[in-house]
């Protein structure tokens, strides 16, 4: 792999609420390189969104951020907020969900996308606006000159996550944190945004960061995945190391519980009985114990004992943190 | 825009048919007071021949109905009451006259008019900068000690009664530390000073009045705008905290901060009542109190249709400007 | 016939839209003409991206909207006027199952009280081993009786929401998105259940969703819709293996597969789907369509037989070949 863009070490967040302090992410590393995609998957509560508002230092004051999150080997974590404010939109950049949202209701797209320009660019506004509409025109608006002066709810749910992208990218970032960016959006729509995002990989180089719940979408556009659950890592590796060698029971359960478009429905699905637990419910074993189907075969320890992240066979890095040392078998 | 002049012609006219149905409604409540405006004019002694006389004259020897035809009919033509030489004009539009001030009912408004609007207008400059500031503070700093102060204003504020915080502000800046003049009016015309001078008092004490539901409005406006999603946007771009709150919060905060004002101005043009009586200014307000109590049946349903025309005025201004703060009214 | 529990006949609505005051209200067609039959026993999946009218569609043939125009059937009697209590035999027969379980249950309400209050509507007071029954059905247990809403996870909440649809004996269960709310490993949980529900008890489906590997884990046979019509239908197995229209077949082909390397002959559609307001003239999909010619515009193709089969319909002047084999 080449050199990695960013590096997150042994990230920390933790909350402190009226109910005292609740562990959203314990402990969880991943890197990305250039032009690579790392998918982050997991499910509600697994964490995988505050990780990436915590790379981006956007998570309100009562969250406490410990360990490293290097950009290009400069430590980000912990820099004063005048420090980050250059370094967001700028070298790291978002897309949310739901563009509707994300986007200001009360100025045009034009203003909206030339203003992020603007907060990185000591230039005219003139300048930046042409910078905007260059940009708006590139991911695919039509007559991107004139629709800079329209208004966020002027445009289709897919135009305007278009809009979110342009925006994100006017300032050529080196990495693109992308927070589940088509769940919104109906599948035809979804087809146009990744071939988008995938396009603007290979022009720019930029280091993705895909944040999703969506295995299919993972499964086409990651170089890697890092399966998240209940704050920790469960498994990482390339994206095949993931989909034909998964080592961990939870991510197991979660292909089987994908049902699939392309081939003849399975007569029943595999599912994970339970529901994925809250933040914050610390166990001093393994979170996944109390759902998994394996644990009989590894006994006490899984109740006990936290397992760490272990090498797996596979192609690159693949590991899981699971006791089973071998890889499950398929219990329907 | 043809659109937009249809909607203010329908919305005119509507105006128009709430006004006939109030003015009516004032005239049948007024004859329903069992009390008679000719007896009042009469004088004393009053003999039976001369509360006739006066009758006729004031036109009150008339079916109510023919009455309010009279009225109406004045609006558009003028009235004459009486004949001869002892005969009285009162030029189209004729809103009615005044027996016992002896003078058309549009005169006395235009003659009080400048002084409510100068204390009204002054007022409410004062106390959308002061609300709107304060609401601002009170939710960047919430749960802080500013927060609760600007909550203490508020709440002290809106449990005052105007009268009370009238007299003492007369009594401490007027009489005690002899700052400010205690009464009167001075037209702007003749001295801007002095016209100033005189209004700064009442001013504040109707602005600190008003102001406490501008600040709560705007602080609970303001923590629900900075918890939307393009507020997260806005920091991911890079802006920093100052432009996050003042360009991208402010805005959808001033919406309906911007609607209350409009309806609060339109209330207080058609006279301020309290702060008029406390601080002895012949406003509207000062106007209408003082006809009830002689029953001047006229003053009350011109000053009354004349606060009803601004209310809706403002009504509809409020509505136009709603449009041009946010887009996606205007833009459909 | 008598196996037909609902049948849709020509059936419209269009819902008034008015933006700012001062302008005219416009007519948004939700549904634009679609006849549908449901029989005992099966599972139709009705798909169709936002604004395809589905939800709306199901709404109306629970009778939860009147339609603008058309007939409601429901086991051969034409339900479309009936209103008030005379609609409580038909509610009977009839139940929906909502997307977020959160917001169609009471919050105050007790697991309880929420499972006896169709009951109460149809005039019957529930004996408890009933509502425990109930709860088992659905993979619940009785001390869940006493507890509210808040106290579940959104997987056990839609859980409930299917036990209170279960409670009166219904035929057909109308559920709209039922899992889209919920996640993956949930999900399957739910799309397993009703499985299991229809087995047991023999019951009849219409699936409303927009994804489209779910509706396949369930459905025999599948309704596509777009901007208010449907554009195809057929048994489940001809419509994914080997879609007539070019819609179905760019939908399909869009849906992102969980296997890597996986390579997919995509048809990226351009455009967005057009409004409901003022929808194109002749075939509404004619303007993103990679085979439209001039005849599209004319004149709005009708459901005729694929080539080779009676069941598949498909509304096009270009339909697709069927295929013998699945392309990979």
């Amino acid at each position: 792999m080449a050199e990695p863009v960013l590096e997150v070490h042994d990230l920390h967040v933790t909350f402190s609420t009226e109910n005292g302090p609740v562990p959203a992410v314990d402990g969880i590393d991943f890197a990305v390189a250039p032009g690579q995609t790392l998918a982050i998957v997991g499910e509600s509560g697994s964490g995988k969104s505050v990780s990436s508002s915590a790379v981006m230092g956007l998570l309100p004051s009562n969250a406490d951020v410990t360990g490293e999150v290097l950009l290009d080997g400069r430590q980000l974590a912990g820099l004063p907020n005048d420090e980050l404010r250059k370094i967001r939109g700028n070298d790291i950049a978002m897309v949310f969900q739901d563009a509707l949202s994300a986007l200001n209701p009360y100025y045009s797209v034009g203003w909206q996308v030339a203003e992020a320009y603007r907060l990185h660019h000591d230039v005219p506004k003139k300048v930046a606006r042409r910078r905007a509409v260059e940009m708006l025109d590139k991911v695919g608006i039509p007559d991107a000159a004139r629709r800079a002066d329209s208004y966020p709810h002027e445009f289709s749910g897919g135009m305007r996550q278009r809009v979110v992208i342009a925006m994100a990218l006017v300032n050529d970032p080196r990495v693109l944190i992308a927070d589940e960016p088509t769940t919104a959006l109906d599948v035809t729509v979804q087809a146009q945004i990744m071939r988008l995002l995938d396009d603007v990989q290979d022009e720019f180089g930029t280091a993705l960061i895909l944040i999703s719940h969506d295995l299919g979408v993972v499964a086409e556009v990651a170089d890697d995945v890092l399966v998240m659950y209940a704050g920790r890592a469960a498994e990482r590796g390339t994206v095949r190391d993931l989909f034909f060698r998964a080592a961990h029971p939870y991510s197991l359960g979660l292909l089987g519980a994908m049902p699939r478009v392309d081939v003849p429905p399975k007569p029943r699905l595999t599912t994970i009985p339970g529901t994925p637990p809250g933040p914050g419910s610390i166990t001093t074993g393994c979170p996944f114990q109390p759902r998994c189907a394996y644990t009989h075969l590894v006994g006490e320890r899984c109740i006990t004992e936290r397992p760490e992240l272990t090498p797996r066979p596979g192609e690159g890095d693949h590991e899981a943190a699971c006791h089973l040392g071998r890889r499950p078998e398929v219990i329907l | 825009m043809p659109d937009l002049v249809w909607f203010l012609i329908r919305r005119l006219f509507g105006a128009l048919l709430v006004m006939l149905a109030l003015s009516l409604a004032v005239y049948l409540i007024f004859y329903a007071i069992p009390a008679d405006p000719a007896h009042l004019a009469c004088g004393k002694p009053c003999t039976p021949d001369r509360l006739e006389q006066a009758r006729h004259f004031m036109q009150l020897d008339q079916s109510t109905l023919q009455q309010y035809l009279n009225f109406l009919k004045g609006i558009v033509a003028g009235r004459t009451f009486g004949d001869g030489t002892a005969a009285v004009h009162c030029n189209a539009p004729c809103f009615g006259y005044s027996f016992p001030l002896a003078r058309p009912v549009t005169t006395l408004i235009t003659d009080r008019l400048p002084i409510t609007a100068s204390i009204a207008l002054g007022a409410a400059v004062l106390w959308l900068l002061f609300g709107v500031s304060l609401g601002v503070i009170a939710a960047l700093n919430r749960g802080r000690i500013l927060d609760r102060l600007a909550v203490g204003v508020a709440l002290a504020g809106v449990s005052t009664p105007s009268f009370l915080l009238g007299l003492l502000a007369i009594l401490v800046f007027g009489f005690w530390l002899n700052m400010v003049p205690v009464n009167g009016y001075v037209p702007l015309t003749e001295s801007p000073v002095d016209w100033a001078w005189h209004l700064v008092t009442p001013w504040i004490v109707l602005a600190i009045l008003q102001a406490a539901s501008y600040i709560r409005l705007t602080r609970s406006q303001m923590l629900e705008e900075l918890n939307l999603d393009y507020i997260t946007t806005a920091r991911a771009k890079g802006a920093g905290e100052a432009r996050v709150v003042l360009t991208h919060g402010l805005r959808g905060v001033l919406v309906p901060v911007i609607t209350l004002f409009g309806l609060d101005l339109g209330g207080l043009l058609g006279g301020a009542i309290l702060t008029e009586k406390v601080f002895s200014m012949q406003g509207l307000g000062d106007l209408l109190i003082s006809a009830v109590g002689q029953l001047d049946v006229a003053v009350v349903v011109g000053v009354t249709l004349f606060s009803a025309f601004l209310i809706i005025l403002a009504n509809l201004v409020v509505d136009i400007v709603h449009g041009v703060l946010d887009p996606r009214v205007s833009h459909g | 016939m008598s196996d037909e529990l609902l049948a849709l006949k020509d059936v419209k609505k269009y819902f008034g839209l008015r933006g700012v005051p001062w302008q005219k209200a416009q007519a948004v067609r939700a549904v634009d003409g679609v006849n549908l039959v449901v029989r005992k026993g099966e599972t139709l999946g009705l798909v169709g991206e936002s604004g395809s009218g589905k939800s709306t569609l199901a709404r109306v043939a629970t009778r939860l909207l009147d339609p603008t125009q058309g007939r409601v059937e429901i086991g051969g009697k034409d339900v479309t006027k009936v209103k008030g209590r005379r609609l409580r035999p038909i509610r009977r027969r009839i139940q929906m199952v909502f997307q977020d379980p959160q917001a169609s249950l009471n919050p105050r309400q007790s697991v309880a009280t929420i499972l006896s209050t169709p009951f109460r509507a149809q005039g019957l007071r529930p004996t408890r081993a009933q509502l425990v029954e109930l709860l088992e059905q659905v993979g619940l247990a009785e001390e869940h009786l006493v507890r509210y809403p808040h106290e579940f996870s959104g997987g056990q909440r839609q859980r409930i929401g299917i036990a209170r649809a279960l409670s009166v004996k219904p035929d057909l269960l109308v559920c709209d998105e039922p899992v889209s709310a919920l996640d993956v490993s949930v999900q399957a949980q739910v799309l397993n259940l009703l499985a299991d529900l229809r087995d047991e008890l023999g019951l009849s489906y219409v699936l409303v969703a927009h994804d489209l590997a779910v509706v396949r884990q369930v459905a025999d046979r599948i309704a596509v819709m777009y901007l208010g019509t449907i554009v195809e239908e057929g048994p489940a197995a001809q419509v994914y293996e080997s879609p007539a229209h070019p819609y179905t077949k760019a939908l399909l082909s869009a849906v992102p597969v969980p296997e890597p390397g996986v390579s997919r002959d995509r048809i990226v559609l351009t455009g967005d789907v057009p409004t409901p307001v003022n929808p194109p003239s002749g075939c509404p999909f004619r303007t993103r369509c990679y085979k439209a010619e001039d005849v599209c515009a004319t004149k709005r193709p009708v459901l005729e037989p694929v080539e080779g089969s009676t069941e598949h319909r498909a509304a096009c002047y270009f339909p697709e070949l069927p295929t013998s084999e699945r392309t990979q």
